[in-house]
């Protein structure tokens, strides 16, 4: 195992997720989700792989779904797990009205996500969601926003680490020859 | 009284300005001192262990209020033609850790066998800074030669280069495995930006001046000199920056509006004062005293830079011969800034800023406590605004921005990305080199460019969290636009990505806020400085206070 410092995983999950394909301005928030689950459990290398993987797969919430939330309407399943990032994304940007809540989200893609992201909000996921694939999940309101979290480190298994770096290389450019000579400046040795 | 208005973002934001800034009481390294000072902080050599040619290991304990810090030195053998300023060097002359408390011999063992790796180690909670430095070779062996032969160097020589050796990376906040930010931003004495990493470099300061006197008293036992006090104190330590610094101001826009709120916060107080006491008058003559000894030593062979500091010397015999006149005037320091601003080049414009906050620090020296900011709140994004007021702040906060033509390739001529090979910050060549498709999101003012035309074509009334739902890849446009609205100087006004562009100018605002001196640019993309020269050793603080630092 390798001893990631929190801003290691939020620096590799950020660009992971920017490798799999979410937005630049998703991968950031990304990067601090992670970070939050980083902190509460062992399994946070394995939370990004999975999300990476399934970026392109999840289903997407769309502004009629969205508004069967906030008024309160029974919540449907289309099929396709929902975007955890995407949801929260939405919830955050335009937190539910007391009155909406609890609500129900049904068929939630790996919902560990749907979890962390909120908690910088005063919504909050039910139960405890663990490592599922996709579950149903019930949001409801919590008295305060948490805390960023601090005082731990993310333990990461290699096979993981490799993985998820792959993802993040996705964002690297490589060098040519040109580039490598202008680069960040001279390439001469210090006779100073 | 009545105040003076800040100078604003569209003034202060300007690259050319920020390419002209100068290190001031509120930088960070001074406000270590002071602390350091005030506190009566003692530093002691814990471990001293180097052979006669200097190589080897030395701990230094610095004992604070509250805790110990250690700074862990490596001394190693390197080949001339492996000593390089870039980041992407593999050996170094010296690698350095800052350890959290005092490390016993199994903590020295592994740090040995990681620090002279620096990127390619790895490391724990315990390190909280990591760097490296190289000798100036030519500098470092004359100094040796002359202390072996029981003499004092060269001064001019000396004091022209500044420095025996310059660090080429000072890496904090979680890199390579080491501490995070956050672990140590709650302790008093780390709480400010880049207190760890000032305090590691305080203590290669005098590593390097220990080391020169080491060696030269191994070739000479009996009769080698001990390098004089004076040139001990002129003496700082060399940096060489490079282009992966330069996203940072960028990156961090809270931070940065903190910075620059505090220091413009000091100068419109103090150029709000009535009179000139004879405290400050004397202080001021005093730093513009030293400030004119300093800047005839300036060196760059950089022309543009070289012609910057001969105006800003003609600037200061100037303001030499007007001060008693100017601060005759009612408000003085408001007189002598507005002189400036009429009279002087932005060099010198920005080294009066510096100079007239000097002699204030009774009036400005809290603000320092501000130049430090929790990046939470900007990760918010308000998707209650409606987009026609998110549109209308945008084109408020970028109006600096309508005139570029992103159509026009100069003005749309670099892309920033980060390399493969060594997973720094780099900037391409958009129509000339592969990857643009990659591109970091640095491009400030294009991007908001862009998010005000997308906005147009949404419903004024529509919520921003509709849009986003359906343009995701607007985000961190969106997320940027709400941070600058509410934080002025959150901002660059200038291209990021344009072919005028010159990063050392972002990254010589960046270095006179740590407190850098004696800039000098070796191409458009990095440059080199001093740090802490002319400034009291850490070791002799604890027997100084009350001194003015």
């Amino acid at each position: 195992m390798i001893d990631l410092s929190l801003n290691e995983v939020e620096t590799l999950c950020a660009k992971a997720a920017r490798g799999a394909g979410f937005s630049w301005g998703l991968a950031e928030d990304i990067g601090r989700a992670a970070r939050r689950i980083a902190v509460e459990a062992d399994n946070w290398g394995l939370a990004m792989l999975s999300l990476a993987e399934h970026a392109q797969s999840f289903e997407l919430p769309d502004a009629a779904r969205a508004a069967r939330w906030r008024s309160g309407e029974v919540d449907q399943r289309t099929g396709r797990p929902l975007c955890p990032i995407r949801t929260a994304a939405l919830l955050l940007d335009e937190p539910l009205p007391a009155h909406a809540m609890p609500l129900a989200i049904l068929d939630v893609g790996l919902p560990i996500w749907l979890d962390a992201m909120l908690r910088r909000s005063v919504m909050g996921v039910a139960r405890p969601v663990g490592p599922a694939t996709r579950a149903d999940v019930v949001i409801e309101r919590r008295a305060e926003t948490e805390l960023p979290a601090t005082r731990r480190r993310g333990a990461i298994d290699e096979p993981t680490l490799a993985a998820l770096n792959s993802f993040a290389a996705r964002t690297y450019v490589p060098e040519s020859e040109r580039s490598r000579a202008r680069g960040a400046g001279g390439g001469r040795v210090d006779d100073e | 009284m009545t105040a003076i208005a800040l100078r604003p973002p569209e003034v202060v934001m300007r690259l050319q300005r920020l390419g002209a800034a100068h290190p001031t009481r509120l930088s960070f390294l001074r406000q270590l001192i002071r602390r350091a000072t005030r506190e009566r902080w003692r530093v002691r050599k814990h471990l001293f262990d180097l052979d006669d040619h200097g190589f080897g290991r030395v701990v230094y304990a610095v004992e604070t209020p509250a805790r110990t810090y250690s700074l862990v030195a490596f001394s190693t053998p390197l080949d001339d033609e492996k000593r390089s300023d870039r980041v992407i060097a593999q050996a170094w002359d010296t690698s350095y850790v800052l350890y959290d408390g005092l490390p016993d011999a199994a903590d020295i063992a592994r740090l040995e066998a990681n620090a002279p790796l620096q990127e390619a180690g790895r490391y724990t909670s315990r390190e909280l800074v990591l760097a490296r430095a190289n000798k100036s070779v030519r500098l470092f062996e004359d100094v040796a030669t002359a202390l072996a032969q029981g003499q004092q160097p060269d001064e001019e020589q000396l004091l022209g280069v500044g420095y025996l050796l310059r660090t080429t990376a000072v890496y904090g906040n979680g890199k390579f495995g080491i501490a995070d930010r956050d672990e140590i931003a709650a302790r008093p004495e780390l709480a400010g930006s880049f207190q760890a990493e000032m305090l590691t470099v305080w203590l290669i300061r005098s590593f390097t001046l220990d080391l020169v006197d080491h060696i030269a008293h191994c070739r000479n036992p009996a009769g080698a000199a001990r390098l004089a006090p004076d040139l001990r104190r002129a003496l700082g330590v060399g940096n060489a920056t490079g282009l992966g610094m330069a996203p940072f101001l960028v990156r961090h826009p809270l931070l940065t509006h903190s910075w620059f709120l505090a220091r413009e916060t000091a100068l419109a107080r103090v150029r709000a004062e009535p009179q000139a006491g004879e405290a400050e008058r004397d202080a001021f003559s005093n730093a513009l005293t030293d400030l004119r000894r300093r800047v005839a030593r300036w060196h760059s062979d950089d022309s543009r830079q070289a012609a910057a500091t001969r105006l800003l010397a003609d600037d200061l015999d100037t303001l030499t011969e007007s001060l008693d006149q100017l601060l005759a005037k009612p408000r003085p320091w408001d007189a002598l800034y507005r002189f400036a601003e009429d009279h002087f080049s932005l060099e010198a414009q920005e080294a009066c800023v510096s100079l007239i906050l000097e002699p204030h620090g009774a009036l400005i020296d809290e603000l320092g406590d501000t130049m430090k900011a929790d990046e939470t709140p900007g990760h918010t994004v308000d998707g209650g605004m409606n987009c026609g007021s998110l549109r209308h702040a945008l084109l408020d906060c970028y109006s600096w921005a309508a005139d570029i033509d992103f159509a026009h390739p100069a003005a749309n001529a670099r892309f920033w990305y980060v390399s493969a090979e060594k997973l720094e910050p780099r900037l391409g060549e958009r129509f000339e080199e592969d990857g643009a498709e990659l591109e970091q999101p640095l491009a400030t003012a294009r991007d908001a460019l862009g998010l005000a035309a997308a906005l147009a074509q949404e419903p004024s009334s529509a919520s921003v969290a509709d849009f986003l739902l359906r343009r995701p890849e607007w985000r961190h446009a969106v997320r940027r636009a709400q941070i600058v609205a509410k934080f002025p100087y959150a901002e660059i006004h200038d291209n990021m990505i344009g072919a005028e562009l010159r990063p050392v100018d972002i990254l010589r605002a960046k270095l006179a806020f740590f407190g850098a001196r004696s800039f000098d640019p070796r191409s458009d993309r990095w440059l080199r400085i001093a740090l802490f020269s002319g400034e009291p050793l850490i070791e002799d603080v604890a027997t100084m206070a009350g001194e003015p630092a």
